[in-house]
């Protein structure tokens, strides 16, 4: 098991270096002069050419590769052409935000997908599988910022219930302040006991979080039900009739433990998805995440930012991937106790 | 050998395997509607600027005087900010969704599979070099590579197609090789290894022709895939640029509006969302089909 | 002689494809009586792990009886509700599978699997219920308990796995055992102990055993009374040493010539010519007769019905009183 980790590892980082060539490739890839996009279109020739001295631009590849790869070891990510701070700084500060968003649609998601699935195969070809089959595949075809949009027009301007957009009511500022301890608002407003503003932070989570679900709900859900029918036709299962067993437990310990094995994976997949996925949410409801600050450097052409948060993105797969890989291989005796 | 997989895709359509299609999408009606969802697509890309109402206002002609109008009876999806009636606008719609998203995928299979096939035939160092290629491009979490790819090239539908290329073949090099893989212990391939038939020829005439099924299958789930994809790209501004009537676009720019003139966003979304529904719903059918253990 | 304990009657079972019907028994009858072991055997495909499966109500999806009785004790298991058939199973009747690697759930314990099954039909104390269980691993012959409690399926070679398996179908006490070939996946020095358990167990016990195989081997050294199945039909049934001296129909006699024997090593392996059919439901006559040296017209037209010969030996063959004896 834990040759089998240290391999993992060796294989991420691996991985790493070669995402870092990609992303640096991309860097470079770019068509218009760097140093001109940074300085603005009015710069004469001689400043874009000392500007572009000043950023290394005029170095040979495998120099601004090596300074690019220490400069990314090191922490110094380059600075956003919009904001003049630290790319790094501006990732790091909007983290929590999409931590949370993404946190919040995944415990909902995966809970609810995996009950969905196993009603489904337990109840195979009744209403109930016939629904979640229903619910799966739309959850998967959905376009989430579509989505997100008619769930505003749906739960704000006809009934109500939920706020438009953003993470916290504005006035709450002065009223009752979040103290920020980890950025994430429902943490800090618990840990504070600051109920007032705990109750505004989840009302403004529940439709983001919900847009972001859809497409890992329908996932699980449905992969939840293949692996359940997989597990339900091994010869254990028969066997475990044989000696009497209830449907009951076949199902929802004898199979299910079974069936979460390969659950994990599409756990991750929808994890990975959720990256990207939470891009659309956070433009649709200004949340105030790393997707905003991604489609605002993407529409910009404020390439360090991209370049930074692509690579950050790229890491955090990664990092998914292996803890999937863990915890199935945790999961599985097979596997733990080779 | 880019042809070859083309001319097997073909041949393929020809076998036996289109009966038990019809077969069994007409006993199936959540795949019957997938099916005809995409006929009345194809037929929307085909003669989209003929059967729509406003043909010239579908292709961007503006007609201010009837802006943002609600949907009824002369203008069933309502009419946009510059008085477009909004159902031509999705009719016309369908002919560069469904032609990017074709070109994408195609794209992608003619990169992929010969390398899949290749690197799954050969083994060895080329298999594991073609392998961790793969292996980088899929490190990325899905459209990450694309927008940056989009973001450092600039947008516009092009370059989000290539993007999307770029970001897909990795898929059908896998299962190339995967097929490949196992083909290439079969009797049928070393009676040919031992005639002295170049690997070319092999690959050509073998391994791509039987591995053509899962890559179809797949290819056409994918169209439904990257119809979104592409959607999503536009609606963030990186792909197709207006007057193109791209269903991505037209819900960003109604997204503004969306409190009153909800028709503006609803409408396009809705027919991404019916274009990959109906793909996921022939998709769904289609691993059924191939699926040996099943019923069907 | 008392009723039997377990009285099979005419039993009929159909799979249902989209392709069509086909039939998988086709009116099999055959007795188990207290005490006794009967062998079950046949060729591959021929219902002899249908007719296990039908005692229990656990046929696939696809498979229905579609007439036929199967009394224990004079109840009917056809028709038995779901909760009533959850008793009998593991509580009277106990069955053993071919493969013990995937009959154990691979991601539980043995000793998980065991209390469940336990828990199924007993709610005993834990510690009464882990004696019992420890005292049936002894009785398999699998020392270290403990050791075997604790251990996942893929941690246990193939004969603990089997004496496993028959230690959880004893648990609860059942007064049959279905083995649906118990040592085809073993090799054969385990199969030799595990046929000896398996007696050496039915005697202490006094359970009885349905024990279906296609070895004949097997059946002659384990059984007290022989059934031979052919293509979903009762070709002979008889105690077992009177079936090896006097096998009274065709199919048989084919069979037992063609078993590999040690002395014989130099001669040519007897076979019999010819398939199964591929469905008896659609074969008036005999379903032998393609495939029979003896075969009259009579054969082909109208089907054997199942003859006492005398003395509980059981034959259907329209030749079987003068068809002679020996092999």
């Amino acid at each position: 098991m834990l040759r089998f980790i240290l391999r993992r590892l060796a294989g991420s980082v691996a991985v790493l270096f070669g995402l870092s060539l990609i992303t640096f490739a991309l860097a470079r890839l770019v068509p218009s002069n760097a140093a001109a996009v940074y300085i603005g279109p009015k710069a004469r020739p001689e400043e874009i050419a000392r500007v572009a001295h000043q950023l290394g631009l005029d170095q040979p590849l495998p120099v601004q590769y090596f300074t690019y790869m220490r400069d990314m070891l090191t922490g110094d990510w380059g600075t956003s052409i919009g904001t003049k701070q630290p790319v790094l700084g501006d990732i790091l500060g909007r983290l929590p935000a999409t931590i949370e968003l993404i946190g919040a649609a995944m415990l909902l998601a995966v809970p609810l997908g995996i009950l969905l699935g196993v009603l489904s195969a337990r109840w195979q070809r009744k209403a109930p599988d016939i629904l979640v089959r229903l619910i799966s595949i739309v959850g998967v075809s959905l376009p989430a910022f579509w989505l997100g949009l008619l769930l505003q027009v749906l739960f704000f301007r006809d009934l109500h219930l939920l706020p438009l957009t953003g993470r916290v009511d504005a006035n709450l500022r002065f009223s009752s302040p979040i103290a920020a301890t980890t950025g994430l608002y429902v943490v800090d407003t618990i840990l504070s006991g600051n109920w007032t503003a705990l109750r505004d932070v989840a009302l403004h989570l529940v439709l983001p979080a919900l847009t972001l679900a859809a497409y890992p709900i329908g996932l699980i859900a449905r992969m939840t039900r293949a692996s359940m029918l997989e597990a339900l036709s091994q010869d254990y299962v028969r066997a475990a009739r044989a000696a009497g067993l209830s449907e009951r437990l076949i199902t929802y310990k004898l199979a299910l433990k079974n069936a979460l094995i390969p659950v994990t994976t599409v756990i991750g997949l929808t994890l990975a998805y959720s990256l990207t996925g939470t891009f659309f949410v956070e433009v649709v409801y200004n949340w105030p995440g790393l997707g905003t600050l991604t489609v605002k450097g993407l529409l910009n052409l404020d390439y360090p930012v991209v370049m930074g948060v692509t690579l950050f993105g790229a890491l955090g797969y990664v990092v998914i991937n292996l803890l999937v890989d863990l915890a199935q291989s945790w999961l599985d005796p097979r596997t733990r106790l080779a | 050998m880019a042809a070859e997989v083309l001319r097997s895709a073909t041949s393929v359509a020809r076998a036996g395997i289109l009966r038990r299609f019809r077969r069994a999408v007409l006993a199936d009606p959540l795949a019957l509607t997938g099916v005809t969802i995409i006929t009345l697509l194809v037929l929307l890309a085909v003669f989209g600027p003929w059967i729509a109402p406003y043909p010239a206002q579908g292709q961007g002609e503006s007609n201010v005087a009837a802006r943002m109008l609600p949907p009824s009876a002369t203008h069933l999806f309502g009419t946009d900010g510059l008085g477009r009636d909004m159902l031509s606008r999705v009719m016309v719609g369908a002919r560069p969704a469904l032609a990017v998203s074709v070109l994408v995928v195609l794209l992608a299979m003619l990169i992929g599979v010969p390398l899949g096939a290749l690197a799954g035939y050969r083994r060895g160092r080329l298999d594991a070099l073609i392998m961790r290629v793969t292996d980088l491009f899929l490190a990325f979490p899905p459209l990450l590579l694309a927008m940056a790819i989009v973001a450092a090239l600039g947008p516009g539908l092009d370059h989000a197609a290539l993007a999307l290329a770029i970001s897909w073949w990795p898929w059908y090099a896998r299962l190339a090789r995967g097929t490949a893989t196992s083909l290439r212990e079969r009797s049928f391939v070393e009676a040919a290894r031992s005639m002295g038939v170049s690997e070319v020829q092999i690959l050509r005439r073998h391994i791509i022709p039987n591995s053509i099924t899962p890559i179809l299958v797949q290819a056409t789930i994918d169209i439904g895939t990257v119809i979104l994809a592409a959607g999503s790209l536009a609606f963030l501004g990186l792909g197709a640029a207006p007057p193109t009537p791209d269903w991505g676009l037209m819900v960003a720019d109604g997204r503004t509006y969306i409190l009153d003139q909800w028709w503006l966003s609803a409408f396009p979304g809705l027919a991404i969302f019916v274009a990959v529904l109906a793909f996921n719903l022939v998709g769904d059918l289609l691993v059924d089909l191939l699926d040996p253990r099943s019923t069907r | 002689m008392s009723a039997p304990m377990l009285s099979v009657r005419d039993l009929a079972v159909s799979f249902v494809t989209p392709d069509g019907t086909t039939t998988g028994l086709d009116g099999v009858s055959l007795d188990v009586g207290e005490g006794e072991i009967v062998g079950l055997v046949g060729e591959t495909g021929c219902g002899k792990t249908i007719t296990g499966l039908s005692v229990l109500g656990l046929l696939p999806r696809t498979a229905r009886i579609t007439r036929g009785s199967i009394d224990l004790d004079g109840r009917n298991l056809v028709g038995l509700s779901e909760s009533d058939l959850r008793r009998v199973r593991g509580g009277d009747i106990g069955m053993v599978f071919q493969n013990p690697a995937s009959a154990f759930n691979p991601v539980f314990s043995i000793g998980a699997q065991m209390r469940m099954a336990l828990g199924a039909h007993e709610r005993l104390p834990h510690a009464e219920g882990s004696a019992r269980i420890r005292d049936m691993l002894a009785e398999v012959g699998l020392p270290e308990p403990d050791r075997v409690l604790r251990s996942y399926p893929h941690q246990l070679s193939g004969g603990m796995l089997q004496r496993a398996m028959i230690a959880s179908a004893l648990l609860c006490r059942p007064r049959l055992l279905i083995a649906d070939e118990p040592t085809t996946a073993l090799d054969v020095t385990i199969e030799a102990q595990i046929l000896r358990l398996i007696r050496g167990l039915q005697e202490s016990r006094g359970f009885s055993v349905l024990f279906i195989t296609h070895d004949l081997g097997v059946v002659r050294s384990v059984s007290d009374r022989v059934v031979v199945l052919y293509a979903g039909r009762v070709a002979e049934a008889a105690a077992t040493a009177a079936l090896f001296a006097q096998p009274s129909h065709p199919y048989t006699r084919g069979l037992i010539a063609a078993a590999p024997h040690p002395a014989a090593r130099r001669l040519a392996l007897a076979s019999i010519p010819g398939h199964v059919p591929a469905d008896v439901g659609i074969v008036a006559g005999c379903a032998f007769t393609d495939r029979c040296a003896m075969a009259i017209d009579r054969c082909a037209t109208e089907r054997p019905a199942l003859r006492d010969l005398g003395a509980g030996h059981l034959a259907a063959c329209h030749l079987a009183p003068t068809a002679g004896v020996g092999a």
